[in-house]
């Protein structure tokens, strides 16, 4: 195979098709010969992907199709250009390649000069001049080439190639291609930008939300309820940086509002805060997509949470407008009745309670207070962000009974979660509490107003659950109006 | 197959960090307290350390811990220190 001129045209992997006598412009090149199926092929690459610049350059040329070819990319690490060749493998049959992985030197001149079979560190040292990480086996014999071993497997894995890429939150996702993406945005300018991610500070172009919502399993319809989400969730009122990055558990809970819940078949009903619709469950997936992906906020590395939660997977709730005695959510932030809208709060998990003996309103709304007293901290006397209460059904008519309008409601709960500062003066505090003479009252919440109340649940069961604050954090609740035009 | 990625490859670039100085001889560091609880107590013993050995100090605080710090914070840290010591957390 040596001392023959070469040529041939491939694709290269991230650009157009190029050729031997461009790749030699710049000085001889080290082709070597690999494919997916080869583990000596993996090792090899491993090898090459450490070295920096040396006098020879290496160049795969990956014995599959430009995706496979770019996996193995990514896999080994390798950021030298990467030729894919498909069957029936041309500059394999040019060069009578039998094995990989087979490195094959060529010369400025286009000239195979020398080649090497299987794993050979020294020798892959003396071609390429340069040093090569000292780990693992010195030498390994290789694998048949596909000349002669059609591939043991058919195609790419496509939900493990989306693994591979890191596009995941850890469950499987749809792969964003094109036409999937084009679908999602709808005719919107894919270019446009709702703003910079934290915090890593990626920008959030359409396209991009449009690629996370894809991966999370929306359907196109409900992209205008993901991208009202992600504008409320960027809006610096949130203070996505902090909590982004900080050590809390809390996430980004979305309530949605208005006509959309029907639109999208979103279920405020049985089951409101678990599994088992496409559409809430999507839409919260989403964001946190955007969070992480876009945005950097992974777990280990710029999302510094301690625990986290299981909401932060992604949590939408719709509001049960029709069983609810009260005005709406997006009515009380503002908005018209009629109007879809979406409201991202900074929250932890929920904690549900159980009340199925309360008879009257002020007996419920005492209980209430009660589980919301122990969120944050047991001890953390005022909190100063907002705590969500999901009321269900049965306990909304309880109140409805009594003719208790929300305002009523919340001013009982911050009524009722109040004590003495002596007996909150253990372990995590407030200087409220620490300053405090023993028998002063202290409540829960610094303000009735962080109290907010929305209704969902199924009819059956006496339950409602509190999402306590992110506190400290200095975030505020946003509403952002679903525009359902492009 | 051709996606379409989430990531903006212009954030995905790692950042590098700035060098490190080899010692603390002529140079001026700044004490940057994010106003967590106690991290002032934190900067003061190591301000006395650095007076010891005969280095200048700076201190600075950031408005609250839980939001970035604003351009005229970060403007003072750049415009007052060769280095930063930050105290971080609780």
């Amino acid at each position: 195979m040596t001392d023959r001129t070469v040529e041939f045209t491939l694709p290269l992997v991230g650009g157009d098709h190029v050729s031997l006598a461009e790749l030699v412009q710049d000085g001889p090149r080290l082709l070597v010969f690999a494919h997916a199926d080869c583990p000596t092929s993996h090792l090899a690459l491993r090898h090459l992907a450490a070295i920096a610049d040396g006098p020879v350059r290496p160049v795969l040329i990956a014995e599959e199709p430009p995706e496979l070819a770019a996996r193995m990319a990514r896999r080994s690490g390798v950021r030298f250009p990467v030729l894919a060749q498909e069957a029936p493998f041309p500059v394999s049959e040019q060069l009578g390649i039998e094995a990989v992985p087979t490195a094959v030197l060529v010369d400025a001149a286009g000239t195979a000069v020398e080649s090497l079979v299987g794993w050979d560190r020294a020798g892959y040292e003396r071609l390429l001049g340069t040093p090569l990480p000292d780990r693992g086996p010195a030498r390994k014999p290789g694998c048949g080439s596909r000349l002669h071993e059609p591939p043991a497997e058919g195609g790419l894995d496509e939900p493990e190639d989306m693994f591979e890429r890191g596009w995941t939150d850890g469950l499987p996702v749809v792969p964003p291609t094109p036409e999937r993406v084009e679908r999602m945005l709808g005719g919107r300018d894919p270019g446009r930008s709702l703003g910079a991610v934290p915090p890593g500070g990626g920008t959030a172009t359409l396209e991009r939300v449009a690629a996370c919502a894809v991966l999370a399993g929306c359907r196109p319809d409900y992209f205008p309820v993901v991208e009202a989400a992600v504008e409320a969730a960027l809006d610096s009122a949130l203070n996505p940086h902090g909590l982004a990055v900080t050590t809390q558990p809390g996430g980004v809970v979305l309530v949605v509002n208005g006509p959309a819940r029907e639109r999208l078949g979103l279920n405020s009903g049985m089951g409101a805060l678990g599994p088992g619709t496409r559409a809430n469950m999507t839409i919260g997936r989403a964001l946190r997509l955007v969070l992480m992906l876009t945005g950097d906020a992974r777990p280990g590395r710029l999302d510094r949470s301690t625990l986290s939660n299981p909401a932060k997977v992604g949590l939408c709730i719709a509001e049960d407008e029709e069983r609810s005695p009260w005005g709406p959510l997006h009515v009380d932030r503002g908005l018209e009745r009629g109007a879809s809208a979406v409201t991202a709060i900074a929250a932890d998990a929920p904690l549900s309670i159980s009340d199925h003996r309360s008879t009257t309103p002020d007996e419920l709304a005492w209980v209430l207070a009660q589980a919301a007293a122990v969120t944050w901290s047991p001890c953390w006397w005022p909190m100063d962000d907002d705590s969500l209460f999901v009321i269900g059904p049965e306990h909304a008519a309880t109140f409805a009974a009594a003719g208790w309008a929300k305002e009523r409601v919340r001013e009982a709960i911050f009524a009722a979660a109040v004590r003495p500062a002596g007996e909150l003066k253990r372990g995590e505090t407030t200087p409220a509490v620490r300053e405090s003479p023993d028998d002063r009252p202290i409540h829960k919440w610094a303000d009735p107003a962080r109290i907010l109340i929305v209704v969902a649940g199924g009819e059956a069961g006496r339950y409602s659950a509190v999402l306590g604050p992110c506190d400290g954090m200095q975030t505020r609740p946003v509403t952002r109006e679903v525009r359902w035009t492009t | 197959m051709d996606y379409v990625s989430p990531i903006d490859p212009r954030a995905a670039e790692p950042l590098e960090r700035a060098p490190r100085p080899e010692s603390l001889d002529g140079r001026r560091v700044v004490l940057l307290d994010i106003t967590k609880h106690r991290g002032a107590e934190f900067l003061d013993r190591i301000e006395e350390h650095l007076r010891r050995r005969g280095s200048e100090t700076f201190r600075i605080s950031k408005e609250i811990f839980s939001r970035p710090a604003s351009t005229e914070v970060i403007e003072r840290v750049a415009i007052h220190g060769d280095l930063v010591v930050e105290g971080l957390a609780d």
